[in-house]
């Protein structure tokens, strides 16, 4: 039996285990068991990485190496109730992607990858989102917002946005 | 020729067309019956291979012949990865296709991992593709309970499981290598070759990794058989013993400045004037390109006066592009500073260089930061040779770099320069009238826009 | 044999050798600069410094066929007719541009750097790089880190050629190092409240080709080309692992591993890096001394400062007067110096007791995943010192020499009126029960590095030499010899034990301890195989005298 956790609920321990048989090792658990954490608390503390690395059998100092990589999960404090990725790649830059993020950051009186006071809203910049086809896009939690001016993107990132994955 | 019909996109804009009784009853699932009751492992990748199919997934090598270098009589496990981390700048077309008819790529997964003996299939789908996740989740789920996943599929006595792994936001991991390394739970630098996946991938096992549309185009080959696929596209060249031609249709993604962006599905060989004039509706806003894409960011750059190059493997790197790529043309009109766009390239390199290799880690980010330091107007004439020089040097085809990331990030820079030299100079001359000229090293900009 | 062609001139190598180009050049006499491969860890093939160009010659047309690009030497095996090119144009540039590239965010402070003078980065700049810089100058930072209790990083100087976290992955297994981020934004770091702390640790500075990872026990201390280094043998266990003293001025500024397949590959525990610093600490004994009135004492006896000049006659005398002589040959004493300790001792009493002296262990032995071995037992020649013994036919009726506890019994049970004791051990050894044991000898000697509750009681106090202040020859825990010279000398107007006892026996001039090694050897079919000139990775002397048998 594992320790009882603090940060990581029985119900993640309990996901993250459910996915084990799909792999021959506990090392290739590392990202998803990353996403389930994620998924619920919106970043991965170092506390957490302590004890995934506890749960999956390996040194904290393997799954932050890992974690670290991708840049993709905030560590210090959680990401806002919706995360959006504002597209800067080349085919949203060329319809206006970089002023879009910059008048999005600018309105929301933030930083790229910044989160608005209240934490409702972390604004990044990502590269491309794969929907050059609605370019500029924004993807916010799991919705692709389409072809976005500032206006319309302000007015979307205001409503409320359910987070499936 | 008749009017080409779009068969991998067939289901687009059909009702339910992501559903599995949608896809039956476009004759979806029966190749893949009629194979496993009937053919041989062996038949399945002699049918692939005399179809003359190439990865879509960018490089171009034959999927057939991919296959044949796993060991043979391998007691196994053997691994199928489809690589579904589309991340090449202007491709979307895997998206398109896990989106609306996600039970194409699994047929073409469930074909493959029989002709390749792979008992298990892991979808390596980027984080960016939540629609698609739940689609594809969907479609195995449906898949599963209608008897075509799992044991002893209809049968056959051939079992498969297939999973999703979901990626988190990395270039690298379309890299077949990167995606291992990113599978098995580590940080995704490619490996060295050899050994190559179809000896040691995946968890150390015989791998074979395959991109999305191939998949579908596994399943279409089943369908429509050999012949069908062999009359679509561009013969090989008789001139050139290295040209295996370029056959069947393959789906390309218009975007920028176009008035219709989106992903087209035409015979391999369409030119990009083609594409853009007839599917894309012409440049937008009735203006003229000033560059074009082929295929993905990495591929480089074609003028206005090269936009009648056949979009098939061979054709953009007889004007000095990478290749075909992605098949992902991205039109940039003549309003456009192409300092702007190679600084974009530039940055997104940068951010998407994984690290490891000295060349690539520095070249890329050096060339950020000039580039930043010329859109400041600080640029130097000698800012452009050093470009120059970084584009001719970094990447696997001049041999400083383990994989190919670094050949996509020098084109983009070596094309720019080469084929827009004159812009460069100009827009430089013009923004530092004072100090185009230096040759020593200037002091550096405090770096802004790359994390 | 397979033939190598490095640059126009053909070499052969083992038809059984698996050579990578960068050894195989070596072969050769071409250096191929390298930062990421190491003999000792996986290949990784990522700091890109040593590409070169390669090909093949066809064995029936001499036909070269070269690759048309660079391959990175570390990963491109040495087959039959591979070809290789260090020192083409095109190889040039290539290292030119990586040691460019290298340099754009390295602070270049080498004037404060500790890795000065030995850093490849700046052998390799002067030898390959080019001679200006062209990429934008920006201020110079130099972030510390601290790593673990042994192990400082200055983040901005290193290159990322992964080999410190790779050999903690690989070697020691404990897996405490990283690479955080991406890309250029990559940095080496341990885990929050995970630091580096293993008993291998101090190897990543080792490995660290430039002045990234700093060893805190040498950080500051001494400016590398002020330092010598003498092949050497560590003292602190059984596992004999060859070592480089570095030194200046008679003192030790630090211990480094030296290559040997044999026994410690490329690795050193922390434990002998580390432990040399009894070497120079103030309480050493450092006079020859004995008791006023001459007799074993309790408590706070009187003694007299003997000159070195006089001491083996009178030491001669005072053993001769007491009678029986027990003798512990400390198994940290060179095969050589044990020999004459026991011909002095049976020139005195020829019926001289003799026996191994005390055998320090520390818990078991600690294997790691690489396969380097920490040993229990803390001293490195109990087996030639056993060897020495049974030379002198001191064999108990097992077959087996007397150790420390043997001698104990023998001089509880009356058997000795007096005793030679060395010891010379870097700790404290002997509890006070133990030194009671002696109480009622006659004439006690005791010679070693610092005071104890036995040298308290002795009729003799005498010193002992450190590790590093010996020549001779270990026999290590699977019976390699290794023979290795002074590397300093002892602190001023010490006698160690060889000298002492090279004059007790009528020597003449200094003590040389290649010839009583070959006089040992000539005398023994056991050490027959140190006649000659004996490899500086040693020898096996089982398989020796298997083969010679």
């Amino acid at each position: 039996m594992i320790a009882r956790k603090k940060i990581l609920t029985d119900e993640m321990v309990a996901k993250i285990e459910a996915l084990a048989p799909r792999y021959p090792n506990r090392r290739a658990l590392t990202l998803p068991a990353l996403h389930v954490v994620y998924a619920e608390l919106r970043h991965v503390p170092l506390e957490a990485v302590v004890e995934i690395a506890e749960v999956l059998g390996l040194a904290p100092a393997e799954v932050q190496d890992t974690l670290s990589f991708y840049q993709f999960f905030p560590q210090e404090k959680p990401c806002g109730k919706v995360r959006a990725f504002v597209c800067r790649s080349v085919s949203c830059a060329l319809r206006g992607g970089d002023e879009l993020l910059e008048r999005l950051c600018h309105a929301n009186g933030i930083d790229p990858y910044g989160t608005t006071p209240d934490g409702e809203l972390t604004i990044e910049p990502a590269e491309c989102l794969g929907a050059c086809d609605f370019a500029p896009c924004i993807l916010a939690n799991d919705d692709l917002l389409a072809n976005m001016t500032p206006e319309a993107a302000q007015a979307e990132l205001k409503k409320p946005r359910a987070r499936a994955t | 020729m008749p009017p080409f019909k779009p068969v991998l996109l067939e289901a687009v804009g059909v009702p339910d067309g992501h559903t599995l009784a949608s896809y039956v009853a476009r004759g979806g699932y029966a190749p893949v019956a009629k194979a496993l009751a009937e053919k041989q492992p062996a038949d399945v990748i002699e049918m692939v291979k005399s179809s003359g199919l190439r990865g879509r997934g960018g490089a171009g090598f034959s999927t057939g012949l991919k296959w044949t270098f796993l060991p043979k009589d391998h007691p196994g496990p053997i691994y199928l990865c489809v690589n579904a981390d589309e991340s090449e700048p202007g491709t979307f077309n895997n998206r398109i296709l896990m989106e609306d008819d996600p039970h194409q790529v699994i047929e073409g997964i469930i074909l493959s991992s029989y002709a390749t003996r792979a008992s298990t299939a892991y979808i390596y789908l980027r984080y960016e593709y939540p629609r698609s996740w739940q689609r594809l989740q969907a479609a195995i789920d449906e898949a599963y309970a209608a008897g075509w996943l799992g044991k002893n599929i209809k049968g056959s006595g051939f079992s498969l499981d297939v999973y999703l792994h979901r990626g988190a936001a990395a270039y690298i991991c379309g890299e077949e290598t990167g995606l291992i390394e990113s599978l098995e739970g580590k940080r995704a630098w490619p490996r060295i070759k050899p050994p190559f996946p179809a000896i040691e991938g995946l968890f150390r096992k015989p791998t074979v990794v395959n991109n999305v549309e191939t998949m579908a185009c596994v399943a279409q080959i089943a369908r429509r058989g050999v012949d069908w696929f062999k009359s679509i596209g561009v013969p090989a060249d008789p001139n050139n013993p290295r040209d295996p031609g370029s056959y069947g249709p393959k789906l390309y993604c218009l975007s920028g400045h176009v008035e219709k962006p989106g992903c087209y599905e035409a015979p391999l060989g369409i030119t990009a004037r083609q594409l853009i004039e007839e599917h894309g509706g012409g440049v937008w806003k009735g203006r003229r390109a000033k560059a074009v894409i082929p295929g993905g960011i990495s591929m480089g750059l074609m003028t206005e006066s090269e936009l009648d190059t056949p979009l098939d493997f061979a054709g953009p790197g007889k004007v000095g592009c990478l290749g075909l790529g992605t098949a992902a043309v991205v039109v940039i009109d003549d309003q456009t500073s192409i300092v702007d766009f190679l600084h974009n390239s530039c940055r997104f390199f940068a951010h998407e260089s994984c690290g490891q290799c000295t060349p690539c880690r520095e070249g890329t980010s050096w060339s950020l930061r000039m580039l930043e330091r010329i859109k400041a107007g600080k640029g130097r004439l000698k800012d452009l040779d050093i470009l120059h020089e970084i584009g001719n040097t970094m990447g696997m085809m001049p041999g400083s770099t383990i994989c190919g990331l670094a050949d996509g990030a020098a084109w983009p820079i070596k094309n720019a320069i080469k084929k827009f030299r004159g812009e460069f100079e100009d827009y430089i001359k013009r923004t530092n009238p004072s100090g185009w000229m230096v040759t020593e090293p200037v002091p550096a900009l405090q770096i802004v826009g790359a994390h | 044999m397979p033939v190598i062609i490095v640059d126009g001139k053909e070499i052969e190598i083992g038809a059984d050798e698996r050579l990578n180009c960068i050894e195989a050049a070596r072969r050769a006499g071409a250096e191929i600069p390298h930062y990421c491969w190491h003999p000792g860890l996986t290949v990784v093939a990522s700091c890109r410094m040593c590409l070169i160009e390669t090909g093949s010659r066809d064995a029936a047309t001499g036909k070269v066929t070269m690759v048309p690009k660079l391959v990175p030497a570390c990963q491109t095996p040495a087959k039959d007719g591979t070809v290789i090119v260090t020192e083409s144009q095109l190889v040039k540039e290539s290292r030119a541009r990586v040691e460019e590239a290298l340099l754009i965010d390295h602070p270049i402070d080498c004037p404060i750097c500790d890795k000065a003078g030995e850093c490849l980065l700046q052998d390799y700049h002067f030898e390959h790089g080019q001679p200006e810089r062209r990429a934008d100058l920006h201020p110079f930072t130099s972030r510390k880190r601290e790593m673990g209790s042994t192990v400082t990083l200055f983040v901005d100087r290193c290159v990322m050629c992964t080999r410190c976290v790779r050999f903690t992955r690989e070697i020691s297994g404990s897996s405490e190092l990283m690479v955080i981020n991406r890309g250029a934004k990559e940095e080496i770091d341990v885990f929050p409240g995970f630091p580096l702390e293993n008993k291998l640790s101090g190897n990543v500075v080792d490995l660290c080709p430039v002045g990234a990872l700093g060893d805190k026990d040498f950080l500051y201390q001494q400016r590398v080309w002020f330092l010598k280094r003498e092949p050497n043998v560590c003292g602190g266990c059984a596992a004999g692992c060859s070592i480089h003293t570095e030194h200046n001025q008679d003192t030790v500024y630090r211990l480094k591993p030296r290559e040997n397949p044999h026994v410690n590959k490329w690795w050193m525990c922390d434990d002998g890096r580390y432990g040399w610093h009894h070497l120079h600490d103030p309480s050493r004994l450092v006079e020859a001394r004995r008791a006023a009135g001459g007799r074993v004492r309790r408590g706070h006896a009187e003694f007299d400062t003997i000159e070195w000049s006089d001491v083996g006659r009178r030491l001669r005398d005072d053993l001769g007067a007491a009678g029986r002589l027990a003798v512990a040959v400390s198994p940290m004493l060179t095969l050589e110096e044990a020999w004459m300790l026991c011909a002095v001792a049976r020139s005195i009493d020829p019926q001289a007791f003799l026996a191994v002296g005390h055998v320090p262990v520390d818990g078991t032995d600690e294997t790691y995943p690489g396969g380097f071995t920490i040993r229990a037992e803390k001293c490195p020649n109990r087996r030639g010192v056993e060897g020495v013994i049974a030379l002198f036919g001191a064999v108990d009726a097992a077959g087996g020499v007397p150790g420390w506890d043997a001698l104990l019994d023998h001089v509880r049970g009356g058997n000795a009126d007096a005793a030679w004791i060395t010891a010379a051990y870097p700790r404290g050894w002997i509890d006070e029960d133990a030194a009671e044991s002696f109480a009622s000898l006659s004439c006690l000697v005791v010679q070693d590095l610092f005071e104890s509750p036995l040298s308290r009681m002795a009729t003799w106090k005498l010193p002992a030499a450190g590790f590093a202040e010996r020549a001779g020859t270990w026999v290590n825990a699977a019976h390699r010899a290794q023979v290795f010279q002074q590397a300093i000398r002892p602190p001023a107007g010490v006698w160690p034990e060889g000298r002492l006892s090279w004059s007790m026996l009528g020597r003449r001039g200094l003590y040389d301890a290649e010839a009583v090694r070959r006089q040992i050897a000539e005398s023994s079919p056991a050490f027959a195989a140190l006649a000659g000139d004996v490899p500086s990775t040693g020898i096996d002397l089982r398989i020796q005298q298997l083969a010679s048998k």
